[in-house]
């Protein structure tokens, strides 16, 4: 198997429930790792969708996000957000995100 | 190599007040993909007083089978323009896969095939910058199986190919050493240290019996004692979050420069 099949299926067995490449050492626990970081980082961009799950933040997170490649922080937590039923200020912070742009009345300056 | 002298740490948004404040700050270090056309005012003060600031890629997939993507590169050749770096650095791994992002630096088989995709793209990457290029070994949990070289071959095939010198984090040299039940003062002094231009710290846990280099945790001894044993002429902490009070982090950074140069 060339460089770029290897890349590919570790890729896959780490983000997109691939099976494990054979030989490699420490999968799991880079998946572990994976996640956790992700978790992280969608929190950190969805700080009232965090804090509404509290301690269970980390765990139903990585429960919804593994086997599905991120599409960076903003989107997990979008994504995830929909999968929910949001109350109080998570559902506020994803109203307010969500919500189309007012429409501008005002005409464009000329060029 | 003594491009960068002295004790830096890695500039993030939430300590840009802790980091304006101290007095003999040697150079610091800004994640690359971060950079926009302007730097953040804390970060560009910190620069037109003449503190090196050097753009730090995570995202280029230098490892990659694939050519690196034209637009990183134009970013990335952009944030040393910004910065004024007198140099730039970032990782020997790869980062994403077809289409797919795994979100963290992997690493690499210790193949020629391997060699020779990190080779093209570094050479593609220097073609577009003005100053030096480091490369950085990563900290990994996942090894592959069949490699052809050791971990010492393959970092210096790259670097006698590239010319780029070396950016070498002792945490990772640690994290690796241990998890393989490998000596790390072995691969330490493997290191052609005539490359390195700077060293990294950082601080890491034990995770169900692996070392995971979180940089959020407190430095490990034994990274210090290989810091007292090889006395890098410039070394930055990386801190990533869980930002502990001013005097504890102002303490850490204390302990590197002692036992760098104590």
């Amino acid at each position: 198997m060339g460089l770029k099949e290897r890349q590919e299926e570790l890729v896959r067995a780490l983000v997109a429930g691939g099976a494990d490449p054979a030989g490699c050492t420490n999968v799991a626990a880079a998946r572990d790792q994976l996640l956790h970081k992700r978790a992280g980082e969608a929190g950190r961009a969805w700080p009232m969708l965090r804090a509404s799950l509290g301690p269970n933040w980390y765990r139903d997170f990585s429960a919804w996000a593994a086997n599905r490649p991120t599409l960076g922080s903003y989107r997990d937590g979008l994504e995830f957000a929909r999968t929910l039923t949001l109350t109080g200020a998570a559902l506020a912070e994803f109203e307010q995100r969500t919500r189309p742009p007012a429409r501008r009345w005002f005409a464009r300056p000329a060029r | 190599m003594s491009i960068l002298r002295g004790l830096g740490i890695g500039w993030r948004p939430e300590i840009a007040g802790f980091i304006a404040g101290l007095e003999t700050l040697g150079f610091t270090e800004v994640i690359a993909e971060s950079i926009h056309r302007e730097l953040p005012p804390p970060l560009a003060a910190l620069r037109d007083k003449g503190v090196p600031v050097i753009p730090h890629g995570v995202k280029l997939s230098l490892g990659g089978a694939d050519p690196v993507d034209p637009d990183r590169v134009e970013h990335f050749a952009n944030a040393a323009a910004v910065t004024r770096a007198p140099l730039v650095s970032e990782h020997i791994a790869f980062v994403r896969a077809a289409g797919m992002e795994a979100g963290h630096l992997l690493p690499l088989p210790r193949t020629r095939e391997a060699v020779d995709a990190v080779v093209a793209n570094v050479t593609t990457v220097q073609s577009t910058l003005d100053v030096p290029l480091a490369l950085e070994p990563i900290a990994a949990l996942v090894e592959w199986p069949d490699d052809e070289l050791t971990e010492a071959q393959f970092l210096t095939e790259i670097l006698d190919r590239t010319g780029a010198l070396l950016l070498l984090d002792i945490a990772n040299v640690y994290a690796n050493a241990l998890n393989r039940n490998e000596d790390p003062h072995a691969l330490l002094h493997a290191i052609p240290w005539d490359r390195v231009a700077y060293v990294h710290v950082a601080g890491g846990e034990m995770v169900d019996g692996l070392y995971h280099d979180t940089h959020v945790h407190p430095v490990p001894d034994e990274a210090y004692k290989m810091l007292r044993e090889t006395r890098p002429t410039a070394v930055m902490l990386e801190r990533d979050g869980r930002y502990p009070p001013a005097g504890q982090l102002r303490a850490e950074l204390d302990a590197i420069a002692e036992a760098a140069w104590g």
